[in-house]
């Protein structure tokens, strides 16, 4: 069994290596957060934790990729729930997958053309009569409430919500529905008790991956954001490009603390999930 | 004395297609009733209308006097226990026997006292994952128990379990029913569960009940020859007569003065009970038959003879 086990990690040494290279620029990053003039300090985090523009930001990016992960969510819930019969067939799936298809940028690109001030909506609603100036129209893009980022990011996650939440509502039995009804429940028992179980740990990975995108992810915030306050990729990447290089070391900080953030959600979920009744729920017992 | 449950005159029809018609019958407090008839002729179908999951097209079920035809699932008081246990996989044995009668507001205590009566009070808080089948469907019936409902359907409640676990929870479960005198369905397509499990049978074919009696009577008197078929004691001599089989011989002097006689052939020879059985298809009738068997053979052409006062009209009780 011993040679088996060597054979097996061996077969692991290619993506090793691979990752030797992102792993060589986390740890780097890591290293030179901590450190001023070659000396290991945490002068840079407290620097940062100091500076009103990063917590303003963290608490922008927090607000907006949280707002924008479960708005996703709950549409794709919503949508999966009502639909998953005619969804299970070929070209309505097709449809709603679609915006998968373009890159983040271009999908950003494509809400600014049609709701920003001067866009198709606007110009539309003008022509129709119902707004006299382009200056009526709200400010959905480029606003300091991050609705231009949020808009494009449901958008573009819902489709992502429905593709991983469709398996699942295909496999459950539709005789636990029947059964809930004979023992007296009615739709929100069905809900709570055949669904919920059996799409949570699906909607925790599908909701930890939006999050943890929509937190980081540069190209929406930089096409659809305001300069103040702006998402912690925006902030990070204006310190790491900026005129001096003195800010470098803060943006590795701010990266940093981002991971953790997120490193520290996902065992949390990974601990809930590996509760005894959630390990029973994917047929294990111990 | 007022009848747990009358079902009168109940129809369904998809679309063109007629799934039960003219189908009428009556359960007193504590009577079980097993219903058998072939896979796929309707009998989930009847079982799903008296748990309100369906509609029926015509007719009306009438529950302790109060007519339900009308009521949905969730305010009738039936429950249903599935051909697959379906228990919550992510509840405990405990949370799974409680779910309905904590969605009634019924006395919990009542449902502990039934983890003990299956005998599963050590498994308590242990999930689903860790029961074997026979032990799953158990707390499956207590579950549907706990909403103390006035009639319980099962629809082949053991047709995922092995045959020997199978025969088991037969009589465990008819005596768990008996005891506690609970009014009950049993739909079945094995003639023998339908036996062991029902106080009354009543065979299912074409959407209707052909026959509704206890299984002597049955046996006795046979409604038609659907019934004799199925039951399989019975020579079908045609729509109107048939002879049981303990008055067919295979030779001429066991059979009395002037017997009938039908040419025959031994298709095959299996043991039951130690004893020699010959399957035996009967050309003339195209009929086949089983009877004990000694001096014949795989192959063998042989002559059966019944005696003519033996042969019977059919006609028993009809529903």
């Amino acid at each position: 069994m011993k040679s088996l086990k060597n054979r097996t990690s061996l077969l692991l040494l290619p993506s090793m290596l691979f990752l030797l290279l992102p792993l060589y620029g986390m740890v780097a990053a890591i290293h030179q957060s901590f450190s001023v003039n070659n000396q290991w300090t945490l002068q840079n985090y407290i620097q940062l934790l100091e500076s009103e523009r990063f917590v303003a930001s963290t608490i922008f990016s927090l607000k907006t990729s949280l707002a924008a992960t479960l708005i996703s969510l709950v549409i794709g819930l919503l949508l999966t729930r009502y639909f998953y019969t005619f969804l299970e067939r070929n070209t309505p799936r097709l449809m709603v997958w679609l915006p998968m298809l373009f890159p983040h940028f271009v999908w950003g690109y494509m809400v600014i053309l049609v709701l920003s001030e001067t866009g198709v909506v606007s110009q539309m609603l003008q022509a129709a009569g119902w707004i006299s100036s382009s200056s009526e129209f709200p400010v959905w893009t480029r606003d300091s409430q991050g609705i231009g980022i949020i808009i494009t990011y449901v958008w573009k996650e819902v489709p992502f919500v429905i593709l991983m939440l469709l398996p699942v509502y295909s496999s459950i039995k539709s005789e636990y529905h029947d059964l809930v009804k004979t023992l007296g429940g009615n739709r929100w028992h069905r809900f709570k008790t055949v669904e919920w179980p059996h799409i949570l740990p699906v909607f925790i990975e599908t909701f930890l991956i939006v999050f943890s995108f929509t937190l980081a992810a540069y190209e929406v915030p930089a096409l659809l954001g305001t300069t103040f306050p702006e998402m912690l990729s925006v902030l990070s990447y204006d310190w790491f490009y900026g005129s001096s290089w003195d800010d470098r070391p803060l943006a590795f900080a701010a990266m940093v603390l981002l991971s953790l953030g997120v490193i520290l959600l996902t065992a949390a979920a990974y601990l809930f999930l590996n509760k005894k009744r959630w390990k029973a729920m994917r047929g294990r017992s111990t | 004395m007022t009848l747990t449950l009358e079902v009168n005159q109940l129809k369904k029809q998809f679309h063109d297609k007629s799934i039960l018609y003219d189908l009428s019958f009556e359960l007193h407090k504590g009577e079980i009733l097993s219903i058998v008839g072939p896979s796929g002729s309707g009998k989930t179908t009847l079982l799903r209308i008296l748990a309100g999951l369906e509609a029926p097209t015509d007719g009306s079920i009438v529950m302790q006097g109060k007519n339900i035809t009308d009521k949905k699932a969730n305010k009738r008081n039936v429950s249903l226990v599935f051909q697959q246990p379906l228990l919550f996989p992510h509840m405990t044995v405990k949370e799974n026997i409680r779910y309905g009668a904590k969605i009634a507001k019924k006395d919990l205590k009542k449902t502990d006292q039934l983890l003990k009566s299956i005998g599963l009070e050590l498994y308590a808080d242990h999930y689903p994952s860790e029961l074997s089948g026979g032990q799953k469907q158990r707390v499956a019936l207590a579950r549907a128990m706990a909403t103390e409902p006035d009639v319980i359907l099962f629809d082949e409640p053991f047709s995922s379990l092995d045959p020997k676990l199978r025969q088991e929870m037969r009589y465990w479960v008819r005596q768990f029913l008996v005891e506690r005198s609970i009014t009950s369905i049993f739909v079945t397509h094995d003639i023998d569960e339908a036996m062991i499990m029902g106080d009354r049978i009543a065979l299912f074919h074409e959407g209707t009940f052909q026959q509704i009696d206890r299984l002597s009577t049955l046996h006795e008197a046979p409604a038609n020859a659907f019934v004799a078929r199925f039951l399989g004691g019975h020579l079908v001599i045609d729509s109107d007569h048939y002879a049981p089989l303990s008055s067919c011989y295979l030779s001429a002097s066991d059979a009395g003065e002037d017997p009938r006689t039908f040419e025959a052939a031994v298709q095959q020879v299996t043991y039951q009970n130690g004893q020699a059985i010959g399957h035996i298809y009967v050309d003339e009738l195209n009929e086949k038959v089983s009877l004990p068997i000694k001096h014949f053979n795989h192959n063998d052409r042989i002559k059966l003879y019944i005696a003519k006062s033996m042969i019977r009209r059919f006609g028993g009780s009809h529903l």
